[in-house]
């Protein structure tokens, strides 16, 4: 029988995601050695989850089907062993609600977390303790179960000893969290890839503040004067893009946005993003931000077979939560035989056809859609394809007919007489 | 022998070729200039449509991409003029959105993927180019190729024309000057030819300008005044009358196809001279064929009889016409163009728009420079050569120069006839001189016959080289100093969006503004889709288009209770405001205020005109124009101002809670930038409304209507 010598929890409620960190060493009172291990979430809106060994390689797993509406994981460690000590970190997105949910211009965002106060777990726990980090030490309750300490923004929790399996006890924090609560509802991100060198990024983002909803008015006045109006308030944040970016925009529906600044760091460019009024909470906004990136950083080839590897989503802001994303693949015309490999699991959808300059039969799209994203998901897909190079010819040649039909028409035009009747009286 | 007249031959072509070929090159050169000199807005800011017509333009023609003609045909409009809505698709003209529509599909079945908004915003420019060509094809049938490409030169930048057709300015008259002058060339070939088929060609022309413009009326009033004035001066003849009959007939009946004109051209008055004139047309012919067909004493006798019964005939149709109603009166506007004071003393809605204005005399040089003295020098030089299509520039010239001193926006109508007159004088003038700086330079290749040097002195007038090209030179200085006024006129005055505003910062850089459209998502975004927006009519078609919302009043301006009664409500106290609001079901109320930013056309200085109209019906007999003046008669917004102006809904959404804001170093807390005062009503409350958005720069400001306070509270 499997038991949990030893749990560390960290809880990180800083900002509006809710990050743990879970450090567990297990241990088989039978001496038998663990192979596997079963690890419950009590996380309602899991959005990531990562298992590292203790030499800091990753364990693999499998998400379980829910049962009574439990979510559970099953780790496959690598080397059995009777002891096995590994980490579990895990993001939620929407496991912090603002309380009161409506607040005034100039009043202070407050903050629920409700957790458990044990790590529910299958086995039972010899002793564990939790780290809880806040965003201020304004704290206005917490759930006090000796032992308990709590020191500025820290509080910790236990050690608790002989914890029982499936043990529940609420673990309720309401503080105060300035950070803006604020949600991507839609990310469409497209990727146009051309052969003649360019990768055109394009992303269609709508976000909503989801922190604390503005009560009453919205006072121009004192947003400026006051530098403590609209704490909550998301004024401006900072989207990074790759080192190679250029031609960048970035505009809605009504044109572009005149407010934002674009600084070039060594390894990536940093883009300081005013959306277009500050949003508070319960308002939203939609933009378009656009960029393009060369070929050859992220294209490789071996004869007519390419292999593409870019980003699956990139850095939108600090500490982001995506409630759904939809990426567009767009390949050069004549691509055929194409395979997707993604590192987490993924929705497709239909592949279609777009057309747009000098297209005949249409670009190949290929589509898929993923639900709850956070930053831990920035990482790269691989695109395999071919194609052949002599299609590239195609666009020159279409180019070049065209213009050839055109002279050819004027020759024969002003060269040959098409008049039904002669005027005779002018010869 | 044979090899000599070989050799002559193949100069000759060599030559024909060479012009042809320079020809080419002008007329490209000017067409290309023609479209880049209108994008200074779009280098500088960015490819956006301008003001506020051009934003329903484009509503409306991305309304009719998407949905259809169809459905564009039929469409009723319930986001507009609420609770009333505006029946869209039969009340306005349909070809500059079919024209963009026709543009945008064909681009895209060449896979061009360009987004409506890039077309819309580039149309004007690309229909400028081929004004520039159709300018030239005009000018040539009139005069000669060299007055053509000069006319085409000066066309392609003249800022009379370029103040309605710079990139963004997305407006009927981007290509209705395109179809006038279209329509002129075929109208000029028609009477040349005198056949069918460029009558034909006119008449479908004419119906093109119908469906994109009302000023199509002066169009089809100068046509029939050009007859007249062959008819008078005797000129008239088979041609004239083929080409005049072709094209009434053929033409009202096209544009009687527009839903927006439907009858008018058998009613209305505007439409009269025309039907009149071809009246006129068909007596006229039939009286010279009796002529020709019967004896003096006869003729005499039979023609005298006729006049009699006709004359009767038609003072009794014309009388019972116009008791029974079915002729309908002259509009306001016309009556604004025969008399200037008319609308000032009658109408306010008509005042109140700047460019229904007259115009002042600056504005002639402004937009026109050195045409304004080559405009009478053409005149001189079609007057010393009458023929048929002189007299028709002759007539163009005279009426636009009245009707664009009367309404400053016809100095767009103005603008391409003072072109072709002023390219008909340059060119002449140069034709003329050019060939004494030539005569001189073959002089002094040592003719020595002093017989020789007598005939070339008499063919040359007897000016000298030296006086030719002195001329020469001022005539080339005068077209230089043009190019830079008209390059000058075009980025400091014509190329401003107006929705984005941009200032100097103290280091030089440029400060954008872009208040107006952050407003207009912030309403788009956050407020419920069926939220009803009260503002100022100037703003209406920019929130339907960019905002999505529904408005009580639009820049249509056809119900003038509507915007009266939005007017009363803005220059009401705070109660009876609200009852207006609860009345109009609004949400929201948005105002402009340019009081931080210096911006003067805001709201406070168009306010004595929501006074005046929400005073001119009877529901708002309680608002008086002078209740808004200070003491000694002054309007300000001081301590000293009416304390019916300072405590007036208008004053209080504007400036609330500017009084506590600085603005200017040196001056007091609520200094108002754009009246130059510090505002008298400084610490107020609102009662029944709440600010639910004010942009960065103070610029839009948007309140929300607060709801009937719950029994017992």
């Amino acid at each position: 029988e499997i038991v949990n010598t030893n749990v560390e929890r960290t809880l990180d409620l800083t900002s509006q995601l809710v990050k743990t960190t879970t450090k567990i060493s297990a241990e088989d009172s039978a001496g038998k050695p663990i192979v596997e291990y079963v690890f419950f979430t009590s996380e309602p809106s899991l959005a990531y989850i990562d298992v590292k060994d203790a030499s800091d390689k990753s364990v693999p797993f499998k998400r379980n089907e829910p049962v009574k509406g439990e979510q559970s994981f099953t780790f496959t460690f690598p080397r059995a062993a009777a002891k096995q000590t590994f980490i579990v970190e895990t993001v939620a997105s929407k496991g912090i609600r603002p309380h009161p949910e409506e607040i005034r211009q100039n009043d202070k965002q407050f903050v629920k977390y409700t957790g458990n106060l044990h790590l529910y777990s299958k086995y039972r726990t010899n002793s564990q303790k939790t780290n809880v980090k806040l965003s201020s030490s304004n704290i206005l309750s917490h759930t006090q179960v000796k032992p308990f300490s709590v020191s500025s923004n820290k509080i910790t929790l236990g050690p608790y000893e002989n914890v029982e399996a499936f043990s529940q006890e609420p673990l309720v924090i309401h503080y105060e969290n300035s950070a803006p609560f604020v949600t991507v509802n839609t990310l469409e991100r497209t990727l146009e890839i051309s052969h003649w060198g360019n990768i055109a990024v394009q992303e269609s983002i709508q976000m909503t503040h989801t922190g604390a909803k503005l009560k009453g008015s919205f006072s121009r006045y004192d947003f400026q004067k006051e530098g403590r109006s609209g704490l909550a308030a998301l004024k401006s944040y900072k989207t990074y893009l790759p080192a190679s970016a250029s031609g960048v925009y970035y505009r809605d529906t009504n044109g572009n946005i005149s407010t934002s600044n674009m600084n070039a760091v060594r390894d990536f460019i940093e883009l300081e993003l005013r959306p277009r009024f500050p949003l508070f909470g319960g308002w939203k906004t939609q933009y378009t931000l656009g960029y393009n990136v060369p070929s050859y950083e992220y294209m490789f080839n071996d004869g007519n077979k390419y292999q593409l590897k870019m980003h699956l989503i990139d850095h939108i802001y600090d500490n982001m939560a995506i409630d759904e994303a939809t990426i567009k693949i767009i390949l050069p015309e004549g691509s055929s035989d194409i395979r997707l490999s993604t590192p987490y699991s993924i929705s497709r959808l239909p592949n279609e056809l777009v057309h747009t300059y000098l297209d005949t039969i249409g670009r190949p799209v290929v589509s898929f859609s993923k639900s709850n994203l956070v930053e831990s998901h920035i990482s790269d897909f691989t695109l395999h394809y071919s194609f052949s190079k002599t299609s590239m010819l195609q666009e020159p040649l279409l180019v070049s007919g065209f213009i050839y039909i055109i002279f050819l028409f004027t020759i024969v035009f002003l060269r040959l007489d098409f008049s039904i009747t002669s005027h005779a009286h002018k010869e | 022998m044979t090899l000599d007249v070989g050799g002559v031959a193949r100069g000759l072509l060599t030559w024909d070729k060479q012009e042809h070929l320079v020809k080419l090159a002008i007329l490209i050169l000017a067409a290309v200039l023609s479209f880049a000199t209108r994008l200074f807005s779009v280098l500088r800011f960015e490819s956006v449509i301008h003001e506020f017509d051009p934003y329903f333009n484009y509503r409306t023609t991305r309304f009719l991409a998407e949905q259809g003609f169809y459905k564009f045909h039929n469409w009723f409009d319930d986001r507009a003029w609420y609770p009333l809505g505006r029946i869209i698709g039969g009340t306005i003209y349909p070809g500059l959105m079919l024209t963009s529509a026709a543009l945008y599909r064909l681009m895209w079945l060449l896979n061009v993927t360009i987004d409506i908004r890039n077309v819309c915003v580039f149309l004007a420019p690309f229909f400028s180019s081929l004004t520039t060509l159709v300018t030239y094809a005009l000018t040539k049938e009139i005069h000669s190729t060299g007055a053509g490409l000069v006319a085409a030169a000066l066309i392609s930048i003249v800022p009379g024309y370029i103040s309605r057709s710079v990139a963004g300015s997305y407006d009927n008259e981007g290509i209705a000057i395109f179809c006038m002058l279209f329509t002129y060339y075929l109208w000029i070939k028609a009477v040349k030819t005198g056949t069918i088929f460029w009558s034909a060609m006119s008449a479908l022309a004419y119906f093109y300008m119908v469906s994109s413009w009302g000023g199509y009326v002066f169009l089809i009033n100068l046509i029939p005044l050009h007859v007249l004035a062959l008819m008078i001066t005797g000129r008239f003849s088979h041609r004239i009358y083929i080409a005049y009959s072709t094209l009434y007939c053929v033409g009202t009946i096209l544009s009687m196809q527009i839903s927006f004109v439907g009858f008018q051209p058998i009613q209305s008055s505007e439409h009269m001279l025309a039907l009149g004139t071809f009246g006129l047309c068909q007596i006229h012919a039939f009286v010279d064929y009796l002529r020709s067909r019967i004896p003096k004493d006869h003729f005499d006798l039979l023609f005298k009889t006729l006049v009699s019964s006709v004359l009767t005939v038609v003072f009794v149709v014309g009388t019972l016409l116009t008791l029974t109603g079915k002729v309908s009166p002259w509009t306001g506007r016309f009556y604004s163009l025969l008399d200037p004071s008319y609308a000032k003393n009658h109408i306010p809605i008509i005042a109140s728009v700047s460019e229904h204005q007259p115009t002042s005399w600056s504005s002639f040089y402004f937009d026109l420079q050195i045409l304004v003295f080559l405009f009478p020098a053409g005149l001189y030089f079609c007057f010393s050569k009458l023929t048929d299509s002189n007299i028709f520039i002759i007539l163009y010239g005279v009426t636009s120069i009245y009707f664009a001193g009367v309404m400053v926006r016809l100095m767009l109508v103005l603008a391409p006839v003072m072109c072709v007159l002023s390219g008909i004088a340059i060119s002449h003038l140069l034709a003329k001189y050019i060939k004494s700086v030539d005569a001189g330079s073959s002089s002094k290749q040592g003719v020595e016959s002093k017989r020789q040097h007598k005939k070339l002195e008499q063919q040359t007038g007897g000016v000298k080289s030296e006086v030719a090209i002195g001329f020469v030179g001022v005539i080339t200085l005068m077209l230089i100093v043009y190019t830079l006024h008209c390059t000058w006129v075009t980025s400091e005055a014509y190329s401003s969006p107006s929705i984005v505003l941009s200032a100097r910062s103290h280091d030089g850089g440029r400060i954008i503004f872009d208040d107006f459209r952050e407003a207009y998502y912030w309403l788009q975004m956050n407020t419920p889709e069926d939220a009803r927006i009260m503002s100022w009519w100037d703003y209406g078609y920019q929130i339907t288009a960019m905002a999505n919302r529904t408005i009580l009043v639009d820049n249509n301006t056809w119900n003038n209770t509507h915007i009266s009664r939005v007017g009363q409500a803005m220059a009401s106290s705070e109660e009876k405001a609200y009852e207006i609001m609860r009345e109009l079901d609004v949400d929201y109320v948005l105002v402009i205020f340019g009081g931080l930013t210096g911006y003067s056309s805001d709201d406070i200085n168009k306010f004595l005109w929501m006074v005046r109209i929400g005073g001119s019906t009877d529901r708002g007999a309680h608002i008086r124009e002078k209740d808004y003046y200070a003491a000694n008669g002054e309007f300000r917004v001081d301590k000293e101002g009416s304390p019916t102006l300072l405590n007036c809904l208008m004053y209080k959404m504007c400036y609330y809670r500017f009084g506590q804001m600085y603005t200017e170093g040196g001056k007091a807390q609520g200094y108002d930038r754009v009246r130059a005062a510090e505002i008298g009503n400084k610490d107020f409350e609102l009662d029944v409304m709440e600010e639910a958005y004010t942009t960065e720069h103070w610029l839009v400001r948007i309140y929300k209507v607060k709801d009937l306070p719950n029994r017992g509270v």
